[in-house]
This record gives structure tokens, C-alpha cells and sequence, in this order.
């Protein structure tokens, strides 16, 4: 719409210029034209008003001289000679006939009307035009317009000579309308004879003008001499009067007129010629704003529709160029921004759906073709699988070697996994050294070919550096549409079986239901912890523990619980020793320590400085633990003696070296560090010595038992003595009943925590109950203990 | 002599009874100059003696009445002779005699008796232009002024006389004088008249 209205507005700029501009010298144009030819009639009138009164003059010379003719003839002069009235009247109304002569009279030299052929008992009167005869005296003849019975005539004198003057001889030759009509031939105006009577009405006696016309022109009649415009019959006339007689009261005019009309033929017919020529300019200008409109405004509606598909993400398209004006420029130009656009999107493509190390798919784009695979499924039946794999012994690897290496050596597996592989099949990296196989066709016959051939490309060592590195995998195969209806679940299935072959120590496993009836907890909770972890159904408890001697409890153990949407409550122990088995234990532990600390800032922001112990796990153990505690603390401002990490003998155990490392740091950070579920591992005393521990506690299960059986009882106070010893606090869990709790006193315990002294809290509960135990005053009595047990 | 105006003295010396006397007359214009082809004629009021009037001739030479004036009596035959080599018309509608000789050459046979007394004003039908005047009087004693203006009339028996003047452009009738002629004696008179220019047509040849 806005290109359209683009093109209107240019034409309709020129075209309303055109017309302006044409409207204007069209305007200017008539005005002066207007004006010229008033002028140039006015120059008509006068001119014509002079050949008019030549004319008029002429006229009356040839009547005077066709008068004096007849005048002169001897019959006539005879007849007149014999005063015989009779005689008289008939030769002068003969010889009136010979110059068709419409009055004849005859005066006698002392003016007497002898004879008058309009009125023939008018004898013995005076000759009414004597001024006439004087004239006629002197200059031999005279003529002059004079008015008789109402009606205008010109009339000439002639004397009768006999050779000298006997009688006056007078001709008159009315004015009619083919008089007009004459002059009007000659002169070119239109013609009209009027008189008047003093100063009455006008009345119009000859004229050529149409009769319609002269009623008008009597009432119109303005000052002589002047041009004046009169509208006659709705047309204007320049009009010039020219006064034929004037004496006494009596007036006669000669109205001498030019249509202003015929004036204005010339420029008229100019005037048409010059319209038809600006309609024809303006005609031909909306044609070609049209054509340069369009030239414009179509090729940008183009450009604008590949604009469109470029939206839709159509690249197909490019802007038709060639053209060497401006458009043509632009239409390049939005070509270079098409390219440049559409490989900046398949840059942003292949970052979005590509693996950057390996160059593989990522997960999106498996997920991707997964989709794409089932839907192709559900059409033809054929089986769809995908297979998970992850790398045995890759992680002491990338641990050992540096990252560097391990870069390599995924991009190694990555490639060995791509050749043996057909290219209708997709393999992808997840992260980590997690890999995923889509097999589109084929079903558990490919898979089963398809892992032989993967094994036997993993099975030579990879160098690098000059360093054989083994590597081994073990892969989970699911099958679509066995047991799952869509991608995700066909993934989870993979990666379960994949979990079940690795403890298994198996090259592969495909998925079986059992794997999650067996124990559904672990094996189906493993891909939930990942959401579970993002989606916050995790909360922290905290157990209170109690100082044995004091009776005050200034600590807590955080306690992760699960709070499954369908599941419920998810006990620790049932998806911590997967999540370390799998490595999420990472993500796990640090959420816990973000959580805890954030907590424990807060209490010591409102005053109240509870020390917080929180378990980690072996695969905690490395160099980011001391980093992500310091950052942690550093930005909940805590004291850094609040914090105490406990660390399970087995973690130390399995990474000695590393773990000595990590604590040092640790330790060195001033944080407190503190042996769990100590006598269960199988470690030294001398490398436990080694430790920066400052504490250790004894196993639940010696504590549980050990009222009733001697021999734990024996073990728990070894231990406290040995802890003593060692110059360690001891504390003892799962404190369940106050006869365990008086005993662990009597045995120099230094501290306990258990669902005798308090279950894990919420973060409230736990100040509520700090709160009444305050109340109450911290005692350490055989009754006195708070516990939410107690009735 | 110049008298002043129309009614100026007339002096008459007395002269020898039936000697015949002599009027002596002078006509001037309004301006004192004086007046050819002016007829002056003298009637006697008393005994008119029977005087057969004279014949006169009136010429056309050269297109033109000569002369002008031709002053006869009552009873006059006047003959026209054409001078010219062309042929001639000559007509009257005067009241006093009206008549036509129809185209002619040289001199008719008969000549024009002119029995009225006035004016007769001859045309030519054929030249427009050509003008002569006969004036008849009833008088035999009647004369012609000259260039000079003056005229004489003769052989007048004394006695009482009305002596008229008479010019074909004058204006009006001049006064007439009485006189008395004595015997052998001579009469002046003096006559003033005022002149029209002469209505003629132009010749369209000559």
C-alpha cells in the first residue's frame, strides 16, 4: 500500500503540476486575450465608424448626384416650369421612381412646399428642412438624415435649374433594415439606426441586429462616442454610437457594433488548440508518471516480496538486478544482504545443531532427526534405534592428561565412530564423552552390526602425544516403537541400558522393562535427577547436632531430599550412590553447597552462626572444590569456619593423592573438614593422620546397635578414643534412643546428632526448634533432651 | 458723380424745349465699384410716343451667351446666332416668355419676339452652364451699363420718367427714381445695388 501509494503521489505531483501550470497560461492566456481583443475591436469600432460615415457620405453624394441628374432633366424642369400641381406631383413621383426615391418634394426658392409625395394636401406649407435648402444654396446640394413621420430618412437637396435655380428639389431615401444591412457588408459591424426625442426613449428603426437584439440595444443606449460593451440577447457587443443628426429636441444615431464574440473567434479557436494541446501534455504526463512509477515502485513490490520470503526463511529467491540506476543498485545491494544473511543464519545453524569440538550433530539436531526417524517410523513400520555410549575410562583420562588430550581423543572417537558408521545413520556428541547413534533403519540387526563395528574402530589405541590410550565403551540400545512411544523416553530407555551394560561391564545392553522394575528408583530416577536438579524439586535439611557436654547445638548436617512430583519422598540413599556412580553427582553436590551456604548466610546475616556440614562425594574431590567453596562463601559472606564438608573415608580412598590435594586446599581456605561413616572403609590410620581433618564420625551403624550389642559398643568408644587421640572431635549419628545418647556422654562423645535428638528440618523448623531448646535452656538431662520424639 | 445711397438727388439741367434730353446713369455694387450688364430703363410716366422696338441679337460663342445681358422692348425679335461649330439648344421657362429653339447651327431663320415684359433667363439644354438674360422693358428708352458702370440714354422726350435698374444677381429690386427730363436737358442718375455672386453651374468644357 505504501508503494502504491508512492506511485500516486508521483503522479499525482506532476500531473496536478502540469495542470497548475497550464491552468495558469491557459488563464493568463484568455485574460490578455480578452483584453487584445477589446482593443482591437474598440480599433474596429473607430475605424469602421469612419469608413461608416464615409460610406454614409458617399451615399448621400450618389443620391445627391442622382437627384441633380434628375433635377436636371429638361422634362422634369419643364414639367416643374408649368406650376401645374397635377403635372408636378406626377413627374416628381416619376423621376422619385427613375432613383427609387421614397419622398420626393419640391419647395420654390422661397421654400414653400410645392408638391410632397408622402403628403400630398401638405402644399402651401413650408418646407419642414429648410436649414436644407440654405445648405443647398451654398454648396449646391445638401444631404442630411432627418426624420419624417417616424420614420429615418436621408434626404438631399438639389436645385431645379433652369440654368439658374427655379425650384428646390428634395429626395429622401428611407433607412431601413437592408440599408443596415448594406453598410454592414461594407463596414463589417452590425448597424443600427435609433432616435430619440429629447431625452426619451430610444427607438431602434433599422438594424441588422437580430430583433430579439434591439429592444435591448434601445435600453442599453449609452454616451456617444464611447465604447461600451452592451450584452444584447446574452452576447456582448462593443458598441460605438456615431450621431447622424442632432437638431432641435430630435437625435438620430447610427449604433455601430461588434460581437465580442467574433473578436474572440482567433483567440478562441488559440484558446481550443491550446487546451487540446495541455490535455494531450497532461495525458501523455500521467502516462509517463505511470510508466516511472511502476518502473519504481514495481521492481521495490519485488524486492519487497523477496524481502517476504526471506521472513519465511526462503532463500531461494534473489532481487532482479541488471538494471544500472539506483533500484538496480539497491536490488545488489539487498542481494549482498541476502547472502550475507544467509550465511551468518548457516553459521548460526551449525553452531546451534553441531557439536563444535567433534563437528558432530549435538543433541538438539539428534533430537531432531530422532523426531524426523520416528514420524518416518510410524509410516513404514521400521524399526528405529538409538544407542547411547560413553567412554570407560575417559574420565581419569581427561583428569590425568589434561583437557587438551581429552579433546583429542573425543575427537578421535568422534571420527572412528563417524567411518564406521553409514551416512544415512547419525552419530552425535551429547557432551562429556557421552555419544549418541540414531539408526534409522535396520532395527536390532543393524545395532547388533553396528556395535561390532564401533568396538572394532575403538579397539586400537589412540596415540596422542606418543601415548597409547585404551579406550573401551559401553552402549545402551533402545528400539523404537518397542517400549517407547516417543524421543525422550527412546533416549532414557538408551542411556538406562547403557548404565546397566557399564556396571555390567558389558560391550552393550539393550533396554529391558525389568531395568526399571527391578529397581526403579535408581535406574529411572537417573535421567529425573537431571530435571529434578533444573526444576528445583530438591530442598535442603538440616539435623541438628548437639554438643554432649554443653547440651548446645550450634550445627547442622544438610541433608539433600527429593521431593519426586509422582514419587514422592526419594530417600538419599537411593539416588545419591547412582548420581556418584554417573558423575551427576557433580551437579548435585553443587547445588547442595549453593544451597547450604546461601542458607547459613542468611542465619549469620540475622546473627544466628550455625555451623554447616555438608557431605561430599568422592567425584567432589578435585581441584574446582576449593574454587566453587571460596566463590560460594565469598558471595554469601560467610565465615569461613561455618563450613565444614564431610568427606566419607571411601571418597579418600579412592583418589588418595587427589584427595590429600583437594582437602589441603581446602584446609588451607580454613575450612573445616570432617571424616564420615569413619571405621566402614578400609583406610590407615597413618594416611588418615595425614588428613586435615578435624573431625570424624562414627558410623550409624555402630551407633544404632550399640546399647544392645557389646561389640559395637566396644568399637564406638575405640573409636571416640581413637579420635581423642588423633586430636579429633568425634561425633556420633543415628542417635536413636536416650540410652545411646546417656552412653555416647558417658563415653567422652564430643557431639551427636539423630531422630532421638532431632529428624532433618526445614530451615524454619530447625530455628522453631532452636527456639524452644533455648527456651527450655540447653541441658543435657536425662529428660531434658528436646526431641521432637518426645510426647 | 457718386451720390450716396439709393435714394440719391437727382440734378436736371433744364435745356431748349423739344430738343430731345440725355439721362446719364452710373450703377455701383455695395462697395462703390462699378456694375456692368446692369439695364437701366426710363419709363415716361407722361404721353408715350409709339416707338417701334428694335431687333437685338443674342450670340453663343464659345459656349457662353454673349452678352450676358440683352436688354430689348416689348416687341423685340431677338435672333440667336450660334457662333460656335457645335450645335446649340436654347430655352426660357421665364414667366415672361417661355420657349425652346431645339438644337440648331448658325442663325434661324426666325427669330423670338419677345412680347412680356422681365426677365427671360435663357438656358442651353445641352450646356448646363451657359446663362444669358433678355430683359424685356416696355420702354423704348432703356441702356446697358459698361465696364465703367455707367450708361446713357438718349433722344428722351422731357417729360416724367421712372428710371428703373435692373442686373440679373441682384438681391432685391432697387428703388426706382423719378425724374423730370427737361427739354435739351441731361439727367443724372446714380443707382447702388447689391450683388449675389452669380449661380452657374461650372463648364464641364470649353
Amino acid at each position: 500500500m505504501v508503494l502504491r501509494s508512492l506511485q500516486t503521489r508521483i503522479i499525482v505531483f506532476f500531473v496536478l503540476l502540469l495542470c497548475i501550470l497550464q491552468g495558469m497560461a491557459l488563464f493568463l492566456m484568455s485574460a490578455a486575450n480578452e483584453r487584445i481583443a477589446k482593443n482591437q475591436i474598440a480599433q474596429e469600432l473607430v475605424v469602421g465608424e469612419r469608413v461608416f460615415r464615409r460610406l454614409l457620405e458617399q451615399n448621400s453624394q450618389q443620391l445627391a448626384q442622382a437627384a441633380s441628374v434628375l433635377a436636371a432633366d429638361f422634362a422634369f424642369r419643364e414639367a416643374i416650369a408649368t406650376r401645374d400641381e397635377g403635372t408636378i406631383a406626377s413627374v416628381l413621383g416619376n423621376h422619385g421612381r427613375r432613383i427609387n426615391a421614397n419622398v420626393v418634394m419640391l419647395a420654390d426658392l422661397d421654400k414653400k412646399l410645392l408638391a410632397d409625395s408622402l403628403h400630398a394636401t401638405a402644399t402651401q406649407s413650408t418646407f419642414p428642412f429648410p436649414t436644407l435648402i440654405e445648405s443647398a444654396q451654398q454648396h449646391g446640394r445638401a444631404s442630411d438624415t432627418v426624420l419624417m413621420d417616424g420614420r429615418p430618412y436621408q434626404l438631399v437637396v438639389v436645385p431645379v435649374l433652369a440654368p439658374i435655380p427655379i425650384a428646390w428639389v428634395a429626395m429622401g431615401f428611407v433607412i431601413d433594415d437592408s440599408v443596415a444591412q448594406d453598410l454592414q457588408a461594407l463596414s463589417g459591424l452590425q448597424v443600427s439606426f435609433l432616435s430619440r426625442s429629447g431625452n426619451g426613449s430610444w427607438t431602434v428603426h433599422a438594424s441588422t441586429l437580430p430583433s430579439a437584439s434591439r429592444g435591448e440595444l434601445a435600453a442599453h443606449l449609452g454616451v456617444p462616442g464611447a465604447t461600451l460593451t452592451l450584452p444584447l440577447a446574452g452576447e456582448d457587443y462593443e458598441t460605438r454610437r456615431s450621431i447622424l443628426h442632432e437638431r432641435g429636441d430630435v437625435q438620430i444615431t447610427a449604433v455601430l457594433q461588434r460581437a465580442l464574440k467574433e473578436g474572440l473567434a482567433p483567440f478562441t479557436r488559440l484558446r481550443d488548440t491550446l487546451i487540446a494541446l495541455a490535455l494531450a501534455s497532461i495525458a501523455l504526463s500521467i502516462l509517463g508518471s505511470v510508466l516511472i512509477a511502476r518502473s519504481i515502485a514495481g521492481p521495490i513490490n519485488r524486492l519487497a516480496g523477496v524481502a517476504r520470503k526471506v521472513r519465511d526463511g526462503d532463500y531461494s529467491q534473489k532481487a532482479e538486478s541488471g538494471r544500472s540506476d539506483e533500484i538496480g543498485d539497491f536490488a545488489d545491494s539487498f542481494n549482498y544482504m541476502l547472502e550475507g544473511i544467509f550465511e551468518r543464519e548457516s553459521k548460526i545453524l551449525r553452531l546451534a545443531y553441531e557439536d563444535t569440538l567433534t563437528g558432530l550433530p549435538n543433541r538438539a539436531m539428534f533430537i531432531d532427526r530422532l523426531e524426523q526417524a520416528i514420524q518416518a517410523s510410524r509410516r513404514s513400520g521400521e524399526p528405529v534405534v538409538v544407542m547411547m555410549m560413553d567412554l570407560n575410562r575417559f574420565k581419569p583420562i581427561n583428569d590425568s592428561l589434561g583437557h587438551p588430550v581429552g579433546d583429542q581423543v573425543l575427537q578421535e572417537v568422534a571420527r572412528r565412530l563417524r567411518d564406521s558408521l553409514r551416512e544415512s545413520e547419525t552419530v552425535a556428541r551429547f557432551g562429556g564423552d557421552e555419544f549418541a547413534v540414531l539408526l534409522p533403519v535396520g532395527g536390532m540387526q543393524r545395532a547388533t552390526s553396528a556395535v561390532n563395528q564401533i568396538e572394532r574402530a575403538l579397539a586400537s589405541p589412540i596415540l596422542t602425544q606418543g601415548q597409547p590410550i585404551d579406550l573401551g565403551a559401553s552402549i545402551g540400545i533402545a528400539v523404537f516403537p518397542s517400549y517407547a512411544e516417543d524421543s525422550t523416553t527412546l533416549i532414557r530407555h538408551a542411556d538406562i541400558a547403557m548404565y546397566v551394560a557399564k556396571r555390567n561391564s558389558a560391550s552393550f545392553t539393550a533396554y529391558e522393562p525389568d531395568f526399571e522394575q527391578g529397581k526403579p528408583s535408581q535406574l529411572s530416577l537417573l535421567g529425573e535427577l537431571r530435571s529434578a536438579v533444573e526444576e528445583d524439586q530438591l530442598t535442603l535439611y538440616y539435623q541438628p547436632k548437639v554438643d554432649l557436654r554443653s547440651g548446645a547445638s550450634g550445627s547442622v548436617e544438610a541433608l539433600v531430599r527429593w521431593v519426586h512430583p509422582k514419587r514422592g519422598f526419594v530417600s538419599p540413599i537411593d539416588f545419591i550412590p547412582f548420581a556418584e556412580q554417573t558423575g551427576y553427582i557433580k551437579a548435585v553436590t553443587r547445588w547442595v553447597l549453593e544451597r547450604a551456604l546461601r542458607q547459613c548466610g542468611e542465619w549469620h546475616m540475622r546473627g544466628l552462626d550455625v555451623k554447616i556440614s555438608i557431605n561430599m562425594s568422592a567425584r567432589d574431590l578435585n581441584a574446582e572444590l576449593p574454587v566453587m567453596v571460596s566463590e560460594l562463601t565469598a558471595r554469601f559472606r560467610i565465615p569461613l569456619p561455618l563450613v565444614c564438608l564431610e568427606i566419607t573415608e571411601s571418597a579418600v580412598m579412592e583418589d588418595p593423592a587427589r584427595a590429600l590435594e583437594t582437602l589441603e586446599r581446602l584446609h588451607q581456605l580454613g575450612i573445616r573438614l570432617s571424616i564420615d561413616d569413619f571405621g566402614t572403609g578400609h583406610s590407615s590410620l597413618a594416611y588418615i593422620r595425614k588428613l586435615p581433618v578435624k573431625e570424624m564420625k562414627i558410623d550409624r551403624s555402630f551407633v544404632r546397635n550399640m546399647v544392645a550389642d557389646k561389640d559395637d559398643a566396644v568399637i564406638v568408644r575405640s573409636t571416640i578414643e581413637l579420635g581423642h587421640n588423633m586430636g579429633l572431635k568425634v561425633v556420633a549419628e543415628g542417635v536413636e534412643d536416650h540410652a545411646a545418647l546417656m552412653l555416647l556422654t558417658k563415653l567422652g562423645c564430643d557431639e551427636a546428632q539423630g531422630y532421638f535428638i532431632a529428624k532433618p528440618l526445614p530451615p524454619e523448623e530447625y530455628e522453631a526448634w532452636l527456639r524452644r531448646r533455648q527456651e527450655i535452656g540447653d541441658k543435657l538431662t536425662e529428660s531434658g533432651f528436646i526431641s521432637d520424639r518426645r510426647p | 458723380m457718386i451720390r450716396s445711397a439709393c435714394l440719391g438727388a437727382v440734378f436736371v439741367a433744364a435745356c431748349a424745349p423739344a430738343a430731345a434730353g440725355t439721362l446719364s446713369a452710373i450703377v455701383t455694387d455695395a462697395g462703390g465699384a462699378p456694375v456692368a450688364d446692369a439695364v437701366i430703363y426710363a419709363v415716361a410716366l407722361g404721353a408715350r410716343p409709339a416707338v417701334a422696338p428694335r431687333p437685338a441679337i443674342m450670340d453663343q460663342v464659345n459656349k457662353e451667351y454673349f452678352p450676358l445681358v440683352v436688354p430689348v422692348q416689348v416687341g423685340a425679335a431677338v435672333t440667336f446666332p450660334n457662333k460656335d461649330n457645335i450645335r446649340h439648344q436654347v430655352y426660357s421657362f421665364s414667366p415672361a416668355k417661355v420657349f425652346e429653339m431645339k438644337l440648331y447651327a448658325g442663325t434661324p431663320a426666325k427669330p423670338v419676339v419677345f412680347d412680356k415684359p422681365g426677365a427671360v433667363v435663357l438656358g442651353c439644354n445641352i450646356h448646363d452652364w451657359m446663362v444669358g438674360y433678355i430683359y424685356v422693358v416696355d420702354t423704348p428708352y432703356f441702356a446697358k451699363t459698361g465696364k465703367a458702370g455707367s450708361a446713357r440714354l438718349e433722344a428722351l422726350p422731357p417729360g416724367d420718367y421712372q428710371v428703373r435698374v435692373w442686373h440679373p444677381y441682384m438681391k432685391a429690386e432697387a428703388a426706382l427714381l423719378t425724374l423730370n427730363l427737361a427739354e435739351g436737358a441731361t439727367g443724372d442718375a446714380s443707382f447702388r445695388l447689391e450683388l449675389s455672386a452669380p449661380q452657374k453651374v461650372p463648364p464641364a468644357e470649353k
